[in-house]
């Protein structure tokens, strides 16, 4: 019974650095794939005449349901008539998906910044903000990637150690 | 009528919340209103007939410190409403100075202005909106038709009235019994110049608005160009434009009778007299260039039939003032 608990907690430990090492991964698809949607809406607003709801609407449909969530769901506040600036329901739709999208607060504070002026400008300015998101995007992916790189196998083996450690402590 | 309704989800909710107020005390008012006119920092006005303001409790009152006050917020707010929160989309039209919504109703623009070189660019801060509500009475113009086809042909026509008086509203509801064939012999095929967008009350290039089954529009296009463009590529027996008067107009117009097709078209003016003393329409008048003229009036209410002249004979043939009605 003592060995098959000690397994228990030890396994328990290995998949706790699994799923840490995991964040660390998924962190970095979700940045990969909010870059592609500003790629996206630096297209739609530059070239296509549609309007933010529309664009975020169909961006949301094209990119992983996870990162589109964000997209479709700024489109939806948009659409509902009930008076709010693009500005208002960004940050609205960012607050609503704040607890199911893997991003660290640098990388909240990037999609922040970027609703201030959302909607409220010229082209010029509305593809000026779209190209800065774009370039902190990237910073933050390369950086993301550059911990990751560092870290998951730390992560993996911290699991492990750790689980081995309270088994130790335990006999 | 529910066409005022159509605007209110455009118009922040503070304000939106005051309009359902005045919608529910006044629905006589509510199904005559003409216009809503937002000014930074001034009292929220309606046109029903005559201008009041709108207290918020949404009452009727000339007291203008009894009255709901627009914030300079609530306009620019209201504005990136009506353009999908997108003004980057807008930019034809803050040059222009109005917009259009769903529905076809047409906001007037106005504030501070971005200039360059002495030309202007487009507004750069919007104080003021005009909403002006677009009315579609189908049937209005049917008791004209006899007065303006002759042997199946539709005659050369202007009408002719001061603003507000519904030219717009006959002008679509004649193209779209032209455009139908309603009560003629042969339906025409009609060739639209939209140039300000009103007639037909284009959204994103959609009419809005009813302009009939064999009508092609060209809307926001220089009513010069659009013509000629016409005339060239889709074959139109019937040339339909929004106001006319302005130098070159002349030309247009013998340009559309060279090609053997009708015209309708509207013209700023009080009467008869007026029209044929202004300078750009002067020589329509004087060589008979126009065989029909219809003049409006607000004299018993917008859309005040004052009479229907022979442009060439100069003869009234119906000239008993009476508001036009809605014939099914």
């Amino acid at each position: 019974m003592k060995n098959i608990g000690a397994i228990l907690v030890f396994v328990a430990g290995t998949v706790v650095g699994w799923l840490y090492s995991l964040l660390l991964q998924k962190r970095v698809k979700i940045l990969c794939s909010l870059i592609q949607c500003f790629q996206w809406l630096e297209t739609e607003v530059g070239y296509a005449d549609v309007t933010l709801a529309e664009a975020f609407g169909r961006i949301g449909r094209r990119v992983d349901p996870e990162t589109g969530m964000l997209f479709s769901s700024f489109a939806a506040e948009l659409n509902e008539e009930r008076g709010l600036t693009a500005a208002e329901a960004w940050q609205q739709s960012l607050a609503a998906c704040r607890d199911r999208l893997t991003l660290q607060g640098e990388d909240w504070a990037v999609l922040e910044d970027f609703g201030h002026t959302l909607g409220s400008t010229d082209r010029e300015h509305q593809l000026n903000a779209i190209r800065q998101t774009l370039e902190k995007l990237k910073l933050q992916a390369e950086a993301a990637a550059a911990f990751r790189k560092n870290n998951e196998r730390l992560y993996r083996y911290l699991g492990m150690a750790g689980g081995a450690l309270i088994v130790i402590l335990l006999y | 009528m529910a066409f005022a309704e159509k605007v209110l989800p455009y118009i922040i909710p503070r304000l939106r919340l005051v309009l359902e107020k005045l919608k529910t005390a006044h629905p006589d008012g509510w199904a005559r209103l003409e216009e809503i006119r937002l000014r930074s920092e001034q009292p929220l006005q309606v046109e029903m007939g005559q201008s009041f303001l709108v207290t918020p409790a949404g009452g009727l009152t000339v007291a203008p410190q009894a009255a709901c006050v627009v914030r300079a917020e609530d306009v620019l707010r209201t504005v990136q409403l009506m353009g999908g929160n997108s003004l980057y989309t807008l930019e034809e039209e803050l040059r222009e100075g109005y917009l259009t919504l769903p529905g076809g109703h047409r906001v007037g623009l106005a504030g501070e202005c971005l200039v360059e070189g002495g030309h202007l660019l487009r507004l750069k801060r919007i104080t003021s909106l005009n909403i002006r509500i677009a009315r579609e009475l189908k049937g209005i113009g049917r008791g004209l038709l006899p007065y303006l086809v002759q042997e199946a042909r539709p005659l050369r026509t202007v009408i002719v009235s001061p603003p507000q008086a519904g030219k717009t509203t006959l002008l679509r509801d004649l193209i779209r019994c032209f455009s139908n064939g309603e009560d003629l012999l042969a339906p025409v095929k009609v060739g639209l110049v939209d140039e300000r967008g009103e007639v037909a009350g284009s959204y994103r290039g959609i009419p809005q608005l009813d302009v009939g089954i064999r009508t092609d529009l060209l809307s926001g296009c220089p009513k010069r160009d659009g013509v000629f463009l016409l005339l060239r590529s889709m074959g139109p027996q019937l040339i339909a434009t929004d106001e006319i008067g302005r130098p070159g107009d002349l030309e247009m117009i013998e340009e559309i009778l060279n090609a053997g097709v009708g015209f309708l078209t509207t013209a700023h003016a009080w009467d008869t007299t007026d029209f044929s003393a202004r300078p750009s329409l002067r020589k329509l008048w004087a060589r008979g260039l126009v065989e029909r003229v219809v003049v409006l009036s607000r004299r018993l209410g917008p859309g005040t039939l004052e009479g229907v002249w022979d442009g060439r004979t100069k003869e009234p043939l119906s000239s008993a003032a009476r508001r036009l009605e809605v014939q099914r």
